[in-house]
């Protein structure tokens, strides 16, 4: 029996994942603990009670939204690797509404949420338009706008957002921008469905539309799209934009979608690295949106039970971030493997 | 016959990839010094992978390799090398601003990484050896600046000045024009009367007929037949290639033609280096015939068919659709207008090698109201059946319609794209190199197409680096060179060395006629 075409993939993902555990085990009993011992405990942080694992749907919530920022990218053709920067503007622009706009309740969250969206994706339009009509490198363009979008966003914080009388944060979110506590023993909330919703959305957008196949299409072959009559700046566009919408969305998760702060500190300390974890993310998940769910929720997992791991079996947290960079090492592995096949087989 | 033993003997050899494709089952072959050894079979029938095994590029699932009566296992092609044996690909692996003599010293065994290339020292023995040879290549101009056929010699110099006894030549006449085809196959007899073994692989029986001593037939990996040259006839050779007697002629009923379809008007295309590769050309394809443009490649076709199917702007002049003038030149546009393209690269172009059948069958046709449901949604249903159509129709061989395009072969993948291109309905077919690289049968069948939508009413440009194409199937023919039209005429008027001379740039004296002044009809 062959496997199906579909499944291939997954497999492919689930078998890197193993590998990198069984490398990341190694590390682990290089530091002389139990990799066993460390892994049970990561195991049983993130998914031993109910409550265990919200709270890892929480820490992958924002995941699986900047994975597809990168994923989108990747499928139009282009390597966006500015998910960090729109996020933080998407996360700005929510706390903007949630904390000094009120409205009433219903509306407000979902002009909250909009808010941080449309923000996020107008930040991505710079290295767009830049892309698109001055033939700038995305790459170079997109460090940039996340450099000038954390000093942005920290200058707009602390001068504009910030709570009186409270240096380190920004006002609260009002309760009538607040996304539901879906358990009062985890920081799930009902933004995960918002989450879930949107990556559903747009792989329906990608495979189901001309738009998006057209998309897909520039970014498989740029030349068989300018045969197909694409043109190569729309495509670019709207993969930004896309993109920016859903980092947007990631950032504003965080502050509306999040207690207990429901705020965005002046550091940005509760949004940081959240937009490059999810690079990662999405090429364990190969750059699909219903695979970046699901490597979101294992490296949501890794978070949240790396904490119990740090607690019982006394391994650094670090490790555990090492752990998230071996197993996105891992992916190069199938290739690798063709390679060395190429080398010995033929 | 031959008393010494072979040069290069090679014993049931087997080749699977790693993909599970027998690509050889068991094959013989040997090759003796002094002696042309043509190698012909269908794409696909394991010509290129047998000479892959022999030069140290594949190692073979099964199977020996003997040189002068030793075995030897090559793990690499400088192993083949040390044996005196190399191969010329297809695909030159020149620098391209180096010169010719940087070129052939480069990666010359015993150089070191960093050391700089001994110009000085061994210009005199590339000199040397190019005049034992006969082969002429001016060795201080940057080979991106030398045609293709000087361009090959340069590689030929490379692997020969590397004491290559064994020459194996991959497909070497596809870029030449007839006349430095017959200057290459003089050089080739000088070659092996020095005592080189040279093996030719080729699917052109024209050329195994002219200069091989014996030939070696394979078809889907096996040895299907192998005999002298001089015991051989075109008729049996390809009977042995193709299995069966296939007409090799596609059936062509005359007709007369009728108003103008593509009118060209003054067409100025400027190329990627900004050259003029176009310059001021005017003509026209009428309902119901083919217009056939032979040429060496590089002479403009590439740049003329991109500039009327949308793909290059042009520099100035203007293009006519029945009757009509189209303002702007893309792809879209002139879709709408009833333009079928058939590219030139099929995979560079035409279809989306990582895309399914399913997507390929709609590529550049995927704004057309007919596959689309509301919001801009396709239509799953409708594309389905009508790529379910498509690889009925026209006979696409796929495990099924959710298999990437790419593990299709290319006569798959190119009936895939015509038939999608011809069942756009439409008025005016561009076609360039449509049978590029095929086995024969789906040549022939796309050849059929060709005139078939020729009968059918449809104006059809085909611009082709293959002569036999271009003679078989036109009802006029141009020739292109220099970014021109240097001949134009019914192709009646043509005679093949004419065309040829033509291709060369050479205006033969007794066809001035033909030749000058190319009229727009």
């Amino acid at each position: 029996m062959r496997t199906p075409r579909a499944l291939r993939p997954l497999i492919e993902s689930l078998a890197t994942v193993a590998l990198g555990l069984v490398a990341g085990g190694l590390l682990i009993w290089a530091f002389g603990h139990s990799p066993v011992a460390a892994y049970r405990a990561l195991a049983v942080g993130a998914f031993g009670t109910r409550e265990d694992l919200l709270e890892t749907l929480a820490f992958a919530t924002p995941l699986m939204l900047t994975a597809l920022t990168f994923a989108v990218g990747v499928r139009g053709g282009l390597f966006n690797i500015g998910a960090e920067g729109q996020m933080y503007l998407g996360a700005v622009g929510a706390t903007f509404v949630a904390g000094m706009v009120p409205m009433p309740a219903g509306v407000h969250l979902a002009a909250a949420t909009l808010a941080g969206m449309l923000a996020g994706a107008l930040w991505a339009l710079i290295p767009a338009v830049l892309k698109a009509w001055r033939g700038a490198h995305e790459v170079i363009s997109t460090i940039m706008c996340n450099w000038i979008a954390l000093h942005l966003s920290m200058y707009l914080a602390i001068n504009f957002l910030a709570e009186p009388g409270r240096a380190e944060r920004t006002v609260p979110a009002l309760p009538t921008a607040r996304y539901p506590v879906l358990s009062e023993e985890s920081t799930l909330t009902a933004v995960v469905f918002v989450a879930v919703a949107f990556a559903l959305l747009v792989y329906a957008y990608l495979w189901g539309t001309r738009a998006g196949y057209e998309l897909r299409l520039a970014g498989e072959n740029p030349d068989a799209a300018r045969y197909a009559g694409v043109r190569p700046e729309r495509v670019v566009v709207l993969s930004f934009v896309i993109g920016g919408l859903a980092a947007g969305l990631a950032g504003a998760s965080q502050v509306i979608g999040r207690p207990p702060a429901w705020s965005l500190y002046a550091t940005l300390g509760n949004v940081t690295t959240l937009g490059f974890d999810g690079i990662g993310v999405a090429l364990v998940g190969r750059n699909h949106p219903v695979g970046g769910i699901l490597a979101a929720v294992l490296f949501g997992a890794l978070a949240k039970g790396g904490r119990l791991m740090e607690y019982e079996v006394g391994v650094l947290s670090e490790l555990v971030r090492a752990l998230n960079g071996i197993i996105v090492l891992a992916m190069a592995v199938p290739e690798l493997w063709n390679l060395v096949g190429r080398r010995l087989g033929r | 016959m031959r008393e010494q033993a072979p040069r290069v003997w090679m014993r049931g050899i087997h080749k699977v990839y790693p993909d599970g494709t027998a690509a050889l089952k068991g094959v013989d072959f040997h090759v003796h010094a002094g002696e042309i050894v043509a190698l012909l079979g269908e794409n696909g029938a394991g010509k290129t992978t047998l000479m892959k095994v022999l030069s140290g590029l594949l190692r073979p699932t099964r199977g020996e390799v003997w040189v002068d009566g030793r075995p030897v296992h090559f793990r690499n092609p400088s192993d083949a090398l040390r044996c005196g044996i190399g191969m010329v690909h297809q695909v030159f692996t020149l620098v391209p601003p180096f010169t010719a003599l940087q070129n052939v010293l480069l990666g010359q065994e015993g150089t070191r990484v960093l050391s700089p290339l001994p110009e000085a020292s061994a210009r005199a023995s590339v000199q040397a050896l190019l005049e034992e040879v006969g082969l002429e290549v001016p060795l201080d101009v940057p080979v991106e600046s030398l045609p293709v056929g000087v361009q090959q010699r340069v590689e030929i110099c490379k692997t020969l000045y590397r004491g290559t006894s064994v020459l194996i030549l991959d497909e070497p006449t596809s870029a030449l024009t007839p006349v430095e085809v017959d200057e290459f196959f003089r050089f080739l007899s000088r070659l092996r009367d020095r005592g080189t073994a040279i093996v030719l692989i080729t699917h052109k029986l024209r050329e195994v007929l002219e200069v091989s001593d014996r030939v070696v037939v394979l078809r889907q990996g096996v040895v299907a037949g192998e005999l002298p040259t001089s015991s051989a006839t075109a008729e049996k050779l390809a009977e042995l290639m193709v299995g069966q007697l296939t007409a090799l002629r596609v059936r062509r009923t005359p007709r007369a033609p009728g108003q103008p379809v593509l009118s060209v008007r003054g067409l100025t295309v400027r190329n990627d280096q900004g050259r003029v590769a176009v310059r001021d050309l005017s003509f026209d394809v009428r309902e119901g015939e083919i217009l056939g443009v032979a040429g060496v490649e590089g002479n403009g076709q590439s740049e003329l068919v991109q500039a009327l199917t949308g793909l290059r702007r042009p520099e100035s002049g203007e293009v006519h659709l029945e009757g009509e003038r189209v303002p702007f030149l893309e792809p879209l546009a002139l879709y709408r207008r009833g333009l079928a393209h058939v590219p030139e690269d099929k995979a560079r172009f035409g279809l989306a090698l990582g895309f399914d059948l399913v997507e390929n069958s709609i590529l550049g046709r995927q704004r057309e109201p007919q596959f689309l449901s509301w919001l801009g949604r396709l239509n799953r249903p409708v594309i389905l059946r009508y790529a379910q159509e498509l690889v009925r129709r026209f006979h696409v061989v796929a495990p099924d319609l959710a298999t990437p395009v790419r593990s299709l072969s290319g006569g798959n993948q190119q009936r895939l794209l015509v038939g999608r291109e011809i069942s756009k309905e439409p008025r005016l077919v561009v076609a360039m190199h449509p049978t590029r690289g095929l086995d024969v049968a789906s040549t022939l069948y796309i050849r059929e197409l060709l005139v078939q939508m020729r009968d059918a009413g449809k104006a059809v440009l085909l611009v082709s680096a293959d002569l036999d194409e271009v003679l078989e199937l036109s009802d006029r023919i141009a020739v292109m060179y220099a970014g021109q039209f240097v001949g134009l005429g019914p192709a009646e008027a043509f005679r093949r060395e004419t065309v040829g001379l033509l291709m060369g740039g050479v205006v033969p004296a007794g066809d001035a006629d033909a030749a000058r002044a190319p009229s727009p009809h």
